[in-house]
């Protein structure tokens, strides 16, 4: 479908255009606020696109040819193929991020594109941890934060647990210093931690402990990052000592409150705060 | 009763109640449970607005490691102290162990709990209180264990290599457990529900009671507030040894100026709890 005339360069043969002024042809109609969303089969896409936001992201220099590598003209008759995004999504990425990509490739999430999960489970693509037109800078605090995040979106509940760890709350805070999924589990070449290449299986796991806690010996290991103390799969000791105190918690708060509100109660019925010393 | 028992001049004399070793330990427990809850709290409640506004205000989240790290120090420090401190007293017999005027609980705390709340309903007088009331062996003592479980699992956190040395790793998951809840459970006890009041708050001593600063107190309020201790020691012949000359004006109102400075600091202190434990509830 054709929605706009094709720019004339394309129609005569001239020689195509500095890539800033590709992208700037681009945001003519993609900055525009009325643009919609397409299907694709990784899911709806939003075509509208923020300039600032894009030109702050770490890609921001590149024009948008760089990674929509199907457009050399007429790029509109490519929008109707949906192939496209998923194609854009993965292997344009490797163009510039070849030793990443290679590594994903092997990695768990690479063997789902190929294979598919047992379950059904989809498999991220670049853009789904990293993002697209809003490419996070990586070596920034905010994105190791949401860190967390992302990958929560797939392994729901796993970043809760993550985040009520000491790790969690420091990073939450601003100590970039902590640890989040990435740096325990593996960022591109993540596999299962019952692969026995995994960064978590048993012969890798104090290596990987051992990165930040150089002094870490084998029983630091099981340290258990994913735990909710009060859910019934905690270690019994955890639960034990967590319902407790929710137990003690509740009585001393209880009980305390009522006593001091009762002697309140006291004191202002027998005119105590009024008189110098309470008698 | 007590109007009754005269002491000869008791206007120019005061009833000391606490040495100044006491007092000591109480500054070391006060000071140090400010600036750990200033540093701690955040943590616990990390996605409240106000909790990086305080980290950031102390320097970020190392800075509020180190301050929380040194404050642990003075924790220790007082618990030592504390625990000599018992040591000697029982070693050297300084005095009563199992007695109604001695910090151990009995049988006359849960009579006086009884009387209390007697007196609290409109059903009874007030019971006549010892050296010690039984509140104020709850705080001493839950403080004690308190800063026992609170440090054990703190210094675990700071040394995991070491702990694990010994520990199997879920005793890291213990301590995370204990330390975030002993911290809720004392910052409530001590900031909200128990001992601002019961110690400072409640009518006889309202707004604060200066004592644990100067160690003093006048001695009509002394035989008024303890009037169970007043009546032993006087049976005893004992009450020389705690009723001494007033001290000079210039030293009550130097410790009526650090009793109001740390007024303020403890309303501080109580108001940024109850900011950060409830602001998430509300927005």
């Amino acid at each position: 479908m054709l929605l706009f005339a094709a720019p004339g360069w394309a129609a005569d043969g001239t020689a195509a255009p500095d890539p800033a002024d590709f992208s700037a042809r681009c945001l003519t109609c993609h900055s525009q606020d009325y643009l919609g969303t397409v299907e694709s089969s990784q899911g709806t896409r939003d075509l509208h696109i923020d300039p600032d936001a894009y030109k702050a992201s770490a890609h921001g220099l590149l024009p948008c040819n760089s990674c929509h590598t199907g457009f050399t003209h007429d790029p509109h008759q490519m929008v109707a193929n949906g192939e496209f995004f998923a194609e854009t999504a993965g292997e344009a990425c490797r163009n510039c991020h070849d030793d990443q990509f290679e590594m994903y490739k092997q990695s768990y999430h690479g063997e789902l594109t190929r294979e598919g999960g047992a379950d059904g489970a989809k498999a991220p693509l670049c853009v789904d941890c990293h993002g697209a037109h809003e490419i996070a800078q990586v070596d920034t605090l905010e994105y190791k934060q949401s860190i967390a995040d992302v990958c929560g979106q797939c392994h729901g509940g796993r970043e809760d647990s993550f985040l009520d760890t000491y790790h969690g709350k420091s990073l939450t805070l601003g100590r970039e210093a902590s640890a989040t999924c990435v740096d325990c589990h593996g960022d591109h070449i993540i596999l299962p931690v019952s692969n026995p290449q995994s960064m978590l299986s048993q012969a890798n796991i104090l290596p990987t402990c051992q990165q930040c806690h150089p002094e870490a010996t084998q029983k630091f290991t099981t340290f258990l990052v994913h735990v909710k103390p009060t859910s019934l799969d905690a270690p019994l000791v955890v639960l034990l000592v967590a319902v407790g105190y929710l137990a003690l918690i509740v009585c001393v708060f209880s009980f305390g409150g009522i006593h001091t509100m009762l002697y309140i109660y006291r004191g202002f019925k027998d005119g105590l705060y009024s008189r110098k010393g309470g008698h | 009763m007590s109007a009754n028992i005269e002491v000869p001049e008791r206007a120019n004399l005061v009833y000391h109640r606490f040495s100044a070793f006491h007092r000591f330990n109480h500054y070391l427990v006060m000071i140090s449970f400010f600036g750990l809850t200033l540093t701690g709290i955040p943590l616990k409640f990390k996605t409240s607005y106000w909790s990086q506004i305080v980290m950031d205000a102390v320097g970020g989240v190392a800075a509020a490691g180190f301050i929380h790290r040194a404050m642990a120090v003075a924790n220790i420090l007082y618990f030592v102290l504390e625990v000599g401190y018992m040591a000697w007293y029982v070693a050297a017999r300084k005095g009563p162990i199992f007695h109604d005027d001695s910090i151990v609980p009995g049988k006359k705390d849960w009579a006086d709990m009884k009387g209390m709340f007697r007196w609290f309903l409109g059903k009874g007088s007030k019971p006549l209180l010892s050296r010690f009331t039984y509140w104020e062996k709850f705080d001493f003592w839950a403080l004690f264990a308190g800063t026992f479980l609170i440090g054990g699992s703190g210094l675990m956190m700071w040394f995991p290599e070491a702990t694990t040395r010994i520990l199997p790793g879920v005793a890291l998951n213990v301590a995370l457990v204990i330390h975030s809840n002993e911290a809720f459970l004392a910052v409530g006890v001590i900031f909200i529900f128990v001992h601002f009041f019961s110690a400072h708050g409640r009518p006889e001593s309202f707004p604060a009671d200066e004592v644990i600063f100067s160690g003093y107190l006048p001695v009509e309020h002394y035989i008024h507030d303890r009037p169970e201790e007043y009546a032993n020691r006087l049976k005893a012949g004992t009450l020389h040894e705690v009723v001494r000359p007033a001290p000079t004006a210039g030293r009550r109102r130097f410790f009526r100026a650090v009793t109001t400075v740390v007024t303020l600091f403890a309303f501080l202190a109580a108001s940024y709890t109850l900011l950060l434990v409830l602001w998430p509830l509300v927005f």
